[in-house]
């Protein structure tokens, strides 16, 4: 009861207060009548003008509105890390020998953003590897298993401007496209072709790089023009081939090169003279996944200590894709050096590789689909009288699109009785 | 009697590389002509360029599997790794994070 009492003041009260105020509007002079009349009329005209604005963005929201919301521009921290690569093992086994598991890898690639245009990366390659133990009599045995860790690149990026790059550092170098495109989750048969022996995987010195677009089809032309120290000899000599600790002859190139470190703790480059090279390349797609990129690239500089002794390399890399599942790639590599002793060796060889996905023959058959068959027949030739021809046949099973289990079978012919055995391989690769 | 040289190896590889060459050729012809957006030059989108330029050295990687942050990372490192031009590269950057969800 005293609740209903209460709720009946409350609302006698508000009327009252109602009342008071409708009489205060009726006490209005014409002046602020006139003022409110012209307030409310600019109110509808923004109230108009706010749905014109509201209404505009509607009729294009289907062509420009994002999925999803896009982060905030400025706000998000400029530096940014990530740690990509990729980790293997693989099985092995050579004819007349005892099958093992060969390898177990892991290559991570650590990139770190520090603004819109300077990025370093670094690749690393950290596998396990057969040990070696020192016997008694001298003699040495296979034994347990070592770790070893190598730095495949270490480099710094930066974006000079749209079309010119300043890389410096160990870098990738671009001879031909092998070595910049190589993983173990995007080669599609496990082991190098053979004539990439040939060519140095990285270099120490200073690039420039870029890629200018020739249409609007995507079409493109892409440059790089390096100097590193290249090459060097492994006894200092220029003559063809040095002894190894157990007398045996080895070639005397060392494409590993020279840091300009050296063995006393003093610097300068072995061999006086940097190498000089470069690629130039052509893209020309037609279509999604449809597409042919043609490239030439070379390298040149002295490799023995006293800078007489010239080597030189030269490669044509080509690339084919027609469909999603049909690919075709190879590279001819061809390289020059100069000796002290047997003249000018031309060491040379080329690989061509195809490769179909079986998702193209459409079976919807899950296992068919996931399937890709793989062929490669690469050819070296050192000219030092052996030469190797292997052919390999394969597939790339497909669990994910960055975990792969291939296998292959190669077939290998060779003038070195030591290199002619065929062997099968299986791996199993994830990119990460 | 005339002697019919037979070919060496030599021989043979040249023969089997003029006849990839042709081979090659011969699809690309085919496949540009049955395709009727030859030739035409129209502005790519990102999606068009993320579908022509990523796969065709490794498969694909969705768009989901990084933040936008890191899209920006590894499309600066794919731009000089990969040879991208630095247009390309914005807009295959925007079509990843618009598409990344996160």
């Amino acid at each position: 009861m005293n609740i209903h009492f209460r709720t009946l003041g409350v609302w006698a009260a508000g009327s009252l207060l109602g009342l008071a105020w409708a009489a205060r509007a009726t006490a209005l002079s014409d002046e602020d009548f006139n003022a409110m009349k012209e307030q409310l009329t600019r109110q509808a005209q923004r109230i108009e003008q706010l749905e014109k604005l509201q209404a505009a963005p509607t009729n294009t929201a289907g062509v420009v509105q994002p999925i999803h919301p896009m982060p905030p521009v400025g706000l998000g921290a400029t530096h940014n890390f990530l740690m990509v690569g990729d980790a293997e093992v693989q099985f092995r086994r050579v004819e007349g020998q005892h099958g093992a598991f060969t390898l177990a890898d892991f290559a991570p690639i650590f990139l770190y953003r520090a603004s819109d245009n300077v990025l370093f990366e670094a690749g690393f390659d950290i596998r396990l590897q057969n040990g070696s133990t020192s016997l008694l009599n001298g003699r040495t045995h296979d034994s347990g298993a070592q770790t070893s860790i190598g730095l495949s690149f270490a480099q710094l990026d930066y974006l000079l401007n749209d079309y010119v790059t300043i890389v410096a550092g160990d870098m990738v170098l671009p001879l031909g496209t092998y070595s910049e495109r190589a993983a173990g989750w995007l080669n599609k048969i496990p082991n190098d072709p053979l004539p990439r022996d040939l060519l140095p995987g990285s270099g120490i010195g200073v690039q420039l790089r870029g890629t200018i677009p020739l249409d609007m089809s995507g079409q493109l032309f892409s440059y790089a023009v390096y100097g590193v120290n290249g090459p060097s000899s492994m006894d200092g000599s220029g003559a063809a081939t040095t002894l190894d600790a157990g007398s045996n002859a080895v070639p005397n190139l060392d494409l590993g090169g020279n840091v300009g470190l050296q063995s006393d703790g003093t610097t300068g480059n072995l061999h006086g003279s940097p190498s000089g090279g470069g690629r130039l390349g052509w893209f020309i797609p037609w279509k999604a996944h449809y597409d042919l990129e043609l490239g030439v690239s070379g390298q040149s500089g002295t490799w023995d200590d006293a800078g007489n002794r010239r080597w030189s390399a030269g490669v044509l890399d080509a690339a084919l894709h027609l469909s999603p599942y049909f690919e075709v790639k190879g590279e001819y590599i061809e390289t020059r050096q100069e000796t002290d002793d047997v003249g000018t060796l031309r060491p040379r060889g080329y690989w061509i590789q195809v490769a179909y996905k079986l998702a193209g023959l459409d079976l919807d058959l899950p296992l068919i689909n996931d399937l890709e068959l793989v062929n490669r027949y690469d050819v070296l030739d050192d000219d030092m009288g052996t030469k190797t021809h292997r052919y390999t046949v394969g597939y790339v099973y497909y669990f994910s699109n960055t975990l792969l289990f291939e296998g292959d079978y190669n077939f290998v012919h060779s003038d070195d009785p030591a290199q002619a055995h065929n062997d099968v391989v299986f791996q199993l690769a994830y990119g990460f | 009697m005339k002697r019919v040289r037979s070919l060496n190896a030599r021989g043979w590889g040249i023969v089997a590389w003029a006849a990839t060459v042709v081979i090659l050729a011969s699809m690309i012809i085919v496949a540009r002509a049955g395709d009727g957006k030859a030739g035409q030059s129209k502005a790519l989108t990102g999606e068009d360029l993320y579908k022509i330029s990523c796969n065709r050295c490794h498969a694909e990687r969705y768009a989901r599997e990084f933040t936008p942050a890191q899209w920006q990372t590894l499309m600066t490192h794919m731009r000089v790794r990969g040879n991208l031009p630095a247009t390309q590269t914005k807009k295959i950057l925007k079509y990843l994070q618009e598409e990344s969800g996160n």
